[in-house]
């Protein structure tokens, strides 16, 4: 792969002897965008300050195109860095038309090559039309085109965007994103997307870092993720998992809804963890009971019993199983997983 | 909180930083300089017991004027906000002018009125026989000049509290079993009750400041004391200590007032607003609102305004000094306002670094202009010794500096929440835009606060016209303000040339007050 247009190696900042990050270790690349995800008060947002240098580093070391920027004792200000920055609030400066509020940060520039760039990001984002516009009078989606737009004016090697689409409307919300982030793949910068929605992440991430209690516990692509968490709390934070304690032998874990194939693992205790779709109707699969039903539209979320134990499926099909019945089932390897207890 | 852990977090010396502190320092020198000379200063030429009895009356005015702009103005906002009424519309910012007024043209308006020759008792005895059992001047004419001149402060406090309450908490009161009026007593005065304290602060305050009226009604409190001390026995030590006990309740005022401010304890919250339910008054519950409010506006702008002009009509006024006293009190207040809103500007943007400057400003909005001045005359002191030709310029300056320092807390206030439009992200987003902390100040925060800085100005300017203690003491020799035109006539028993540059402070200041008062009357919350 090609070098990262930012590293953040073993930062860590903390507030009141506490951790709000610990040893993150983080690597944008031009032209891909980075899901930071993780629950609220997780750090994620104070990793974004960080490297965005509205914080001092208190350990570790974040390098922009091979200068440090942050380090113990170090902080490039924000100005210096090179950086875009993108709030959730949008902030664009309610006294500026979304001409000059995209033109802000080109003072340096002669008015012609201001103009010039200007209008360059206007067509770029869609945004002709509302050049000479007030923000106020903008829709949130429009809104948010102008400040990502006034962000990569200055052609920033790294863009920040901290929860940028929680702003905007359930429909409203995914036209926007999809549009936007489109538009940000033709600039080859590398973006940085702060979200608490794992759907949201998995969706537009190039690479997901995920983070909890101030240490970032993996990254990867979506599916490396989603399929193969390094732990349990990670497999947690993409997405719903039944964790069962099972019994390994013969490279083999019987659970009460199928066995799993753990061919690397010694005999004895593990848990496994269990996605709600690795479940599938099959005749030739385990018998369990259906306690409850719930009709999703593109699923159905099945509540199953066997031996005590209970799991939630989320199983396709339009024939739905009554409460009480009994089913045969088997468990789909690719979406579990083993871990050593 | 967000913004204060920003700064927090890099709080340094940086421009901003450094500004706010000088603003800052500026309101407390002649804060220092009182205590100092109050001290520190050789035997002073007042008796204890005068100074007690002083303040005894300064006590027993700034209890009943409290009393009375408190009811006055909680009925006047209660009955605007909550009901219409023939003329309700134009009350509701009408009910301001009176701010226009200064006290002292009260003041000699209502003693030419009710003077035992005056025209009105000459009527009653010549044709109904009986004479009014009171005069003007005394502690009872004070109250009432003072009550109808500061009442607007309540007014003004009230009305906002009143349309900043929830619909819903009203409504849960109703439902509750609470009909109309105890719904009122049990649910929106008390929420309304820190207002009500930061109003009458307010107008308490302007009670100990105010130096022509009772001067002129002949009511000893320790303002006029200090101008006394320091005019006819040139004690500047006598003056500070009178100073003292001001300095001390100017504290306890300012205390209360800041208490009292919207944020605290009793906010309706963010909870979804809605406006209170309006109430149509009719046949007689309309004329009684009407006539009520009609009564305060006449009583605090219209009867003693006319009468001033209709006296001032008779004279032929000596227009030469007039125009100077015009000429110098415009100077004053287009200078001191322009002084007082770049220094409240300062502490605007330096607030958030630097909160304690703004506290130190708002001890100095607090102050009374004569302490101001006494507190300045000791480094006047000091410079004149050092130049004593540069008399006339370092006197104006002193002046424009006591105005700066007593009125840059009521400036902030506009400028602040002006700024309140422009979020920590906006700043953030300068800043990785390229801008450093100074240049976002400038690009952001001065542009989106442009218009709350006319406001201030404003507010200042109109406080200067009327200003007339701290102008009486550091004026340079020679130098008269309409103010000081107006008080030295009265003092001589001349009233109907008084008139004259009362209404000029007035007409200047009218138009800037039409505009503050319906600009406030307008606004409502959200917007």
């Amino acid at each position: 792969m090609t070098v990262p247009s930012l590293t953040a190696r073993d930062v860590s900042r903390i507030y009141e002897n506490r951790n709000a990050v610990a040893n993150a270790t983080l690597k944008l690349h031009a032209g891909r965008i980075t899901c930071l995800l993780g629950p609220s008060g997780c750090g994620k947002s104070t990793l974004l300050r960080l490297v965005a240098g509205l914080e001092p580093v208190d350990s570790g070391e974040i390098e922009i195109g091979g200068t440090i920027v942050s380090a113990p004792g170090k902080t490039v200000a924000p100005e210096d860095r090179g950086i875009g920055l993108v709030f959730q609030d949008f902030a664009l400066f309610p006294h500026l038309s979304v001409a000059d509020n995209i033109g802000f940060g080109l003072k340096n520039l002669p008015a012609s090559q201001r103009r010039e760039r200007v209008m360059t990001l206007l067509a770029q984002f869609h945004l002709e039309a509302l050049a000479d516009k007030w923000p106020h009078t903008l829709s949130g989606g429009e809104q948010q085109r102008v400040a990502i737009a006034r962000a990569l004016a200055r052609s920033p090697s790294v863009l920040l965007l901290d929860e940028p689409f929680s702003g905007l409307d359930g429909h409203l919300r995914a036209t926007v994103r999809q549009s936007v982030l489109a538009d940000l793949r033709t600039t080859g910068t590398a973006v940085l997307i702060v979200t608490h929605d794992p759907e949201e992440a998995m969706l537009i991430a190039d690479e997901l870092a995920l983070m909890a209690g101030g240490r970032i516990l993996q990254t990867g692509s979506p599916p490396e993720c989603y399929l193969r968490p390094v732990s349990i709390e990670a497999a947690r934070l993409l997405g719903e998992a039944t964790i069962l304690p099972v019994r390994i032998s013969g490279g083999v874990a019987n659970t009460p809804f199928g066995i799993i194939p753990a061919p690397e693992m010694p005999d004895g205790e593990a848990n496994a963890m269990i996605r709600p779709e690795a479940l599938r109707f099959d005749m030739a699969g385990v018998p369990v009971k259906v306690v409850d039903v719930r009709f999703g539209g593109a699923f159905q979320t099945v509540t199953l019993a066997a031996q005590d134990l209970m799991i939630t499926a989320r199983m396709s099909g339009t024939s739905l199983p009554e409460v009480g019945a009994q089913i045969c089932v088997s468990l789909d390897p690719a979406r579990t997983v083993i871990y050593p207890s | 909180m967000a913004v204060e852990a920003f700064f927090a977090a890099r709080r340094r010396i940086s421009i901003p930083f450094m500004l706010a502190a000088i603003a800052g320092l500026v309101a407390l020198l002649p804060l220092l300089g009182v205590i100092t000379t109050a001290l520190f200063g050789e035997t002073a030429d007042i008796a204890a017991r005068d100074i007690f009895r002083y303040a005894a009356t300064s006590a027993w005015l700034a209890l009943f004027v409290g009393g009375a702009t408190a009811v006055l103005g909680t009925l006047a906002a209660w009955l605007i906000v909550m009901h219409r009424f023939p003329g309700s519309d134009i009350f509701a910012w009408a009910l301001a002018l009176p701010l226009a007024v200064p006290a002292f043209a009260l003041a000699y308006a209502y003693t030419d009125l009710f003077d035992v020759a005056g025209p009105l008792r000459m009527t009653m005895r010549g044709n109904m026989g009986f004479d009014l059992p009171f005069g003007m001047r005394g502690l009872g004419g004070a109250v009432f000049v003072l009550s109808f001149a500061f009442y607007p402060y309540v007014y003004l406090a009230m009305r906002a509290a009143f349309l900043n309450q929830s619909v819903n908490v009203t409504e849960a009161a109703r439902t509750l079993g609470c009909d109309g009026w105890l719904a009122l007593y049990r649910v929106a005065l008390p929420m309304a009750r820190p207002a009500l304290a930061a109003g009458v602060a307010l107008a308490v305050m302007e009670t100990l400041a105010d130096y022509g009226a009772v001067q002129f009604l002949n009511v000893q409190t320790l303002t006029t004391g200090i101008v006394r001390a320091w005019s006819v026995y040139g004690s500047t030590v006598s003056a500070a200590r009178l100073a003292l006990p001001l300095l001390a309740t100017a504290a306890l005022l300012l205390w209360i007032e800041r208490r009292g401010r919207p944020g605290r304890l009793h906010e309706a919250g963010n909870a979804r607003w809605r406006t209170l339910p309006v109430k149509n008054l009719s046949g007689r519950r309309a004329w009684l609102a009407s006539a009520f409010c009609l009564l305060l506006i006449t009583a605090g702008l219209l009867l003693p305004v006319g009468w001033l002009l209709f006296n001032a009509l008779d004279t032929s006024p000596d227009w030469t000094r007039l125009l100077r006293a015009g000429s110098h009190s415009l100077m004053l207040g287009i200078m001191g306002s322009a002084v007082t809103v770049a220094l409240a500007t300062m502490l605007a943007l330096g607030t958030r670094r630097l909160p304690m400057a703004a506290r130190l400003a708002s001890l100095g909005y607090a102050t009374p202009g004569a302490v101001m001045a006494i507190g300045l005359l000791v480094p006047a002191g000091i410079i004149w010794n050092l130049m004593p030709d540069s008399g006339y310029i370092i006197a104006i300056a002193l002046l424009i500096y006591a105005y700066a320092a007593r009125l840059m807390a009521a400036a902030l206030e506009p400028i602040d929440a002006g700024l309140t439009r422009v979020t920590p992200s906006m700043i953030h987003a300068a800043r990785s835009l390229g801008r450093s902390e100074t240049s976002s100040a400038l690009a952001v925060e001065l542009p989106v606060a442009r218009g709350a800085m006319l406001t201030a100005s404003l507010i200042v300017f109109i406080d200067v016209l009327k200003e007339l203690p701290a102008t009486l003491i550091l004026r340079p020799f020679d130098f008269d303000t309409l103010a000081v035109v107006a008080n030295n006539y009265a003092l001589d028993e001349r009233l109907e040339q008084a008139g004259t540059p009362s209404i000029l402070i007035i007409l200047l200041s009218l138009p800037a007050v039409i505009w503050l008062t319906r600009k406030i009357a307008f606004s409502r919350p959200g917007t």
